[in-house]
């Protein structure tokens, strides 16, 4: 064990490049020995924890993207399946959350997989989409055409459902592993990654509404930090105050996601007519399920900080 | 674009109210208040001035070169009082979604027209509000290009302006922060300009054809940088793109005047008189003027003033320095040149206009969203001096009826292609005209209600400028044809009213100098369109806020001078 981890220590910029391959293959790894069982249900318990990250991560997409699918009238039929797959993802994850076994699930297993790989085809589908649009990838299009990052949130909300199925197929008996690498690096690494995509995306949009109130520099500013930090814990599992350093910033982070709501709701409350014109202005104003992503993601980062708390003793 | 009928629900701002409020018969702003026009019924504290002491600076006209003259002398710390001769609008409460009863905010008092060319006055050209012209104009805020500014050295026609590029595009860079310009990320033409204030608005269908047709021809387009905001500003709500510009913007997401200078103004200290008419500008002794006759609730009166500003567009301006003749300025006030009123410029608005299979609802968001400004800076191909930009457009239901039965369609034909409204699609150009002297401002023996002599506007193509026009209307047939639009006619307009009290180095040869000072009185100026030598080709009045900025800041450069 301590070999492996000294031949894998030092890679953090791998943990990175984790999220894709997680979400399209998920292979089964050497199992290490059984573990007490303080620890198992310490596991299970981080298992909900991602479910529960996974449902938020779900239902931000359901919103999301049936607000902007609608307001886009539905055009294109495939605008109906982001809908589908998020609603079967948050049923699934809800189901985790209140499943007391510790074991993985195949019908969740599938939704998951079946979310990720939609988030995947889904981003697909929206580059071409600014890619057929007259400039072509101008900023005009990327702020105006189909939004580039949001189909991602769906393959996130999978990523991390199907994460917590692996942590819950080894919780009972062994330390968890995902695609042969402790969970919670991977898990970190996927959190980390989703947290800077999900900051980036921010960017764009807030760039688009040229940074009016400085609020705006807030979720461009917080979360990468928090998913540095949390890269570090990774790339550090031994030592604890990478690790309380990053809780911090990804509780921050969390709560981000909720005061985003607030400030959108306080944007829609600024175009013409305010809230008595919700009808619209839901539509035309910064999008209110937007900002819980960071809520699903910081979820998942604080999840994956417990198993590297673990993996570390094991260090 | 997404559907969104959310302006809100005006009244007229005529009949149905009682007369004491008609903001067309009793002035607004007075007993030191003046509206908020972001507030319904709201009102800001305004100081006033007594008409009997000089104030520092009256200026005549609020529009895009009294207004924000206004507002930077005020900010200078200069005491001002603006005369306006139309009424204080509230927009959200006056502006209604309706073409013909939004004509209240045009200047359509009566003018003669003739030469070869007459213009089509009104609508199109002039606007009588507080705000001006900008009311109702249609938000393009370009700069000129460069070589413009030298025109005669560095292109070899026209004449050159007696301020440097450079120093203009500084002032272009304050403007469109005081607008809040939404712009694109990356400007295709011209040198380098730092980031616009707001980000471009999405492009509607109808710029999207043109865009089409200049990649067809492999030539850059942009989305328009537009004077109304992309996101919230202030208590300016993000534009709704419901299309209504040209007849006044009943959001305040507009940055016309009215929402920007003029409040600002209001809060340094300059008084904005609404409904009052300047008659007549009154040379004192010493060779300088001593203040203004106007016309304000049912007689005349008179605000004496150490400087006093002529900023009414360039028609009104040039009448009015007409109308001052006095002894000692027999041909008009300030007129030894004899260019007052002479070398008025427009702009061509030659169009071409035809159909698209899709559904473009063309009267969605600002009427001009896409353009290129190919043949502003690009000098081979031409067989005409000056250049063109082709924009796309989106007329309101009335305007295109007009334009249709202008070319003969009518009864049931009219139906018919009406029916097809929402399949239009065009290009239309702001293009270049050439000063020539006998294109001028004159007093007709008509009188207008204030028994003041109307003003005869004579206007003639020169054969520079039909060329041009040849070019621009094949031009813009191409990238048509490019875009796939069928059924293609041409269509003739000007826009823009430019020249009549130009600008220069030589007081032989202009009637101001760089400052807007005129060379004849010291303490009268001119700050509007008047001042321009050569029109340019992209809309006025982002040029006109510049040179209003600066003028603003000579003057207060001179003051601590004491060249006042
Ligand atoms: C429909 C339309 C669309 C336009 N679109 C654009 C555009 O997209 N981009 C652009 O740059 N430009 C546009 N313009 C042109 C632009 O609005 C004008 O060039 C600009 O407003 C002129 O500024 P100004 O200060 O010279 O005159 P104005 O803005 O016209 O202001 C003059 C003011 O003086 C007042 N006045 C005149 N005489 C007197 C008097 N004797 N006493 C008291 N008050 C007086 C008038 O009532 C008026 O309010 C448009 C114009 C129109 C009409
Ligand atoms: S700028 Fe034009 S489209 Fe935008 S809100 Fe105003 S009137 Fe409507």
């Amino acid at each position: 064990m301590r070999m492996l981890e000294a031949r894998r220590g030092g890679r953090t910029g791998h943990l990175l490049d984790l999220a894709l391959p997680l979400a399209g293959a998920v292979l089964a790894a050497p199992r290490p020995p059984p573990r007490t069982g303080r620890e198992a249900r310490r596991t299970d318990r981080v298992a909900r924890h991602l479910h529960g990250g996974a449902a938020i991560l779900a239902l931000a997409v359901l919103a999301d993207s049936g607000l902007e699918h609608y307001r886009a009238m539905f055009f294109n039929r495939a605008m109906y399946v982001p809908l589908a797959a998020s609603s079967l993802t948050l049923a699934a994850s809800l189901h985790g959350l209140l499943d007391e076994r510790p074991l993985p699930h195949a019908a969740r297993d599938a939704v998951y997989g079946l979310a990720a790989a939609t988030g995947l085809v889904g981003n697909g589908f929206h580059l071409w989409n600014i890619g057929k649009r007259p400039g072509g990838f101008s900023w005009l299009n990327l702020f105006y055409g189909a939004p580039v990052g949001a189909p991602m949130a769906l393959l996130l909300a999978g990523a991390v459902g199907l994460a917590a199925e692996r942590v819950r197929e080894d919780a009972a008996a062994r330390r968890p592993r995902i695609l042969g690498q402790p969970a919670g690096r991977l898990l970190a690494g996927l959190a980390a990654t989703g947290l800077a995509g999900t900051s980036a995306e921010a960017a764009l949009f807030h760039f688009r509404g040229a940074y009016h109130d400085p609020f705006m520099f807030v979720p461009v500013a917080l979360p990468p930090v928090a998913a540095a930090l949390l890269a570090r814990a990774a790339a550090e599992p031994g030592r604890r105050r990478p690790r309380r350093l990053a809780r911090w910033w990804l509780r921050l982070t969390a709560l981000l996601g909720f005061a985003g709501v607030g400030f959108h709701a306080f944007g829609i409350h600024r175009n013409m007519g305010g809230w008595r014109n919700w009808s619209q202005n839901i539509l035309n104003g910064p999008p209110l399920p937007a900002p819980p992503s960071f809520t699903g993601l910081a979820l998942a980062g604080l999840a994956a900080l417990r198993l590297l708390e673990e993996e570390g003793r094991d260090g | 674009m997404s559907a969104s009928d959310n302006h809100s629900g005006a009244s007229p701002g005529g009949p149905d109210r009682p007369a004491g409020e008609d903001p067309l018969v009793t002035p607004r702003a007075r007993q030191g208040r003046a509206p908020d026009v972001f507030r319904p019924g709201a009102w800001l504290p305004m100081r006033e001035y007594p008409e009997d002491e000089p104030v520092d600076f009256a200026i005549i006209g609020t529009g895009a070169g009294g207004s924000t003259l206004a507002c930077r002398l005020a900010e200078h710390g200069f005491g001002v009082v603006a005369l306006e001769a139309g009424p204080f609008w509230r927009p959200l409460e006056d502006f209604a979604s309706d073409e013909l009863e939004q004509s209240k905010l045009y200047w359509l008092d009566e003018r003669i027209t003739d030469g070869e060319d007459p213009i089509e006055m009104g609508r199109n050209n002039s606007g009588r509000s507080v705000g001006g012209s900008m009311v109702h104009f249609a938000m393009v805020s370009l700069r000129f290009r460069p070589e413009w500014f030298s025109a005669r050295s560095s292109l070899g026609y026209g004449v050159d302006w007696p301020i440097p590029w450079q120093e203009m595009w500084r002032y272009y860079a304050e403007v469109e922060e005081a607008l809040k310009i939404a712009g694109p990320v990356r400007y295709p033409w011209g040198p380098p300009r730092g980031r616009y204030p707001y980000r471009a608005h999405e492009v509607n269908a109808a710029g999207l054809v043109l865009a089409r047709g200049c990649e067809a021809l492999g030539i850059p387009w942009a989305p328009v940088p537009l004077a109304t905001v992309s996101a919230p500003r202030g208590q300016s709500p993000p534009c709704v793109y419901r299309g209504f510009c040209i007849i006044g913007c009943s959001t305040n997401a507009k940055q016309s005047p009215l929402v920007t200078w003029i409040p600002r103004a209001i809060r340094a200290g300059a008084e904005i008189r609404d409904l009052a008419m300047a008659g007549r500008v009154e040379l004192g002794p010493r060779g300088r003027v001593s203040g203004v006759h106007y016309h304000r609730e049912g007689r005349w009166r008179f605000q004496r003033a150490r400087n006093v500003v002529v900023a009414g567009y360039a028609v009104e301006t040039p009448r009015l320095l007409l109308n001052s003749a006095c002894p000692a300025f027999p041909d008009g006030l300030a007129n030894r040149s004899g260019l007052v009123g002479k070398n008025l410029m427009v702009h061509s608005g030659h169009g071409v206009f035809g159909r698209v299979e899709e559904e473009v609802r063309w009267y969605k968001g600002p009427p001009s969203l896409a353009l290129t400004e190919h043949w502003n800076y690009t000098d081979t191909g031409k067989d005409f001096d000056g250049g063109y930009v082709p924009m796309s457009q989106g007329p309101l239901p009335v305007e295109w009826a007009n334009v249709l039965t202008a070319r003969g369609i009518w009864g049931e034909d009219l139906r018919q292609r009406m029916t097809d409204y929402i399949h239009g699609a065009g290009a239309k150009i702001v293009g270049e005209v050439m000063p020539q002297e006998r294109n001028r401002v004159t007093l007709d023996a008509e009188q207008d209600r204030f028994g003041l002599p109307v003003a005869r506007v004579t206007f003639s193509y020169c054969d520079n400028d039909r060329r041009l026009i040849r070019h621009a209307l094949r031009f813009q047939r191409q990238l048509l044809e490019g875009a796939g639009v069928t059924g293609l006619f041409d269509v003739e307009d000007t826009a823009h009213l430019m020249g009549t009290c130009r600008m220069g180095t030589d007081p032989v040869r202009s009637v101001t100098d760089a400052d807007g000072r005129c060379w004849d009185i010291p303490n009268l100026w001119v700050c509007d369109g008047s001042l321009f030598p050569t029109s340019g080709a992209v809309n006025p009045s982002l040029t006109i806020q510049a040179l209003a900025c600066r003028a603003a800041d000579r003057i207060r450069t001179l003051a601590r001078r004491g060249e006042l």
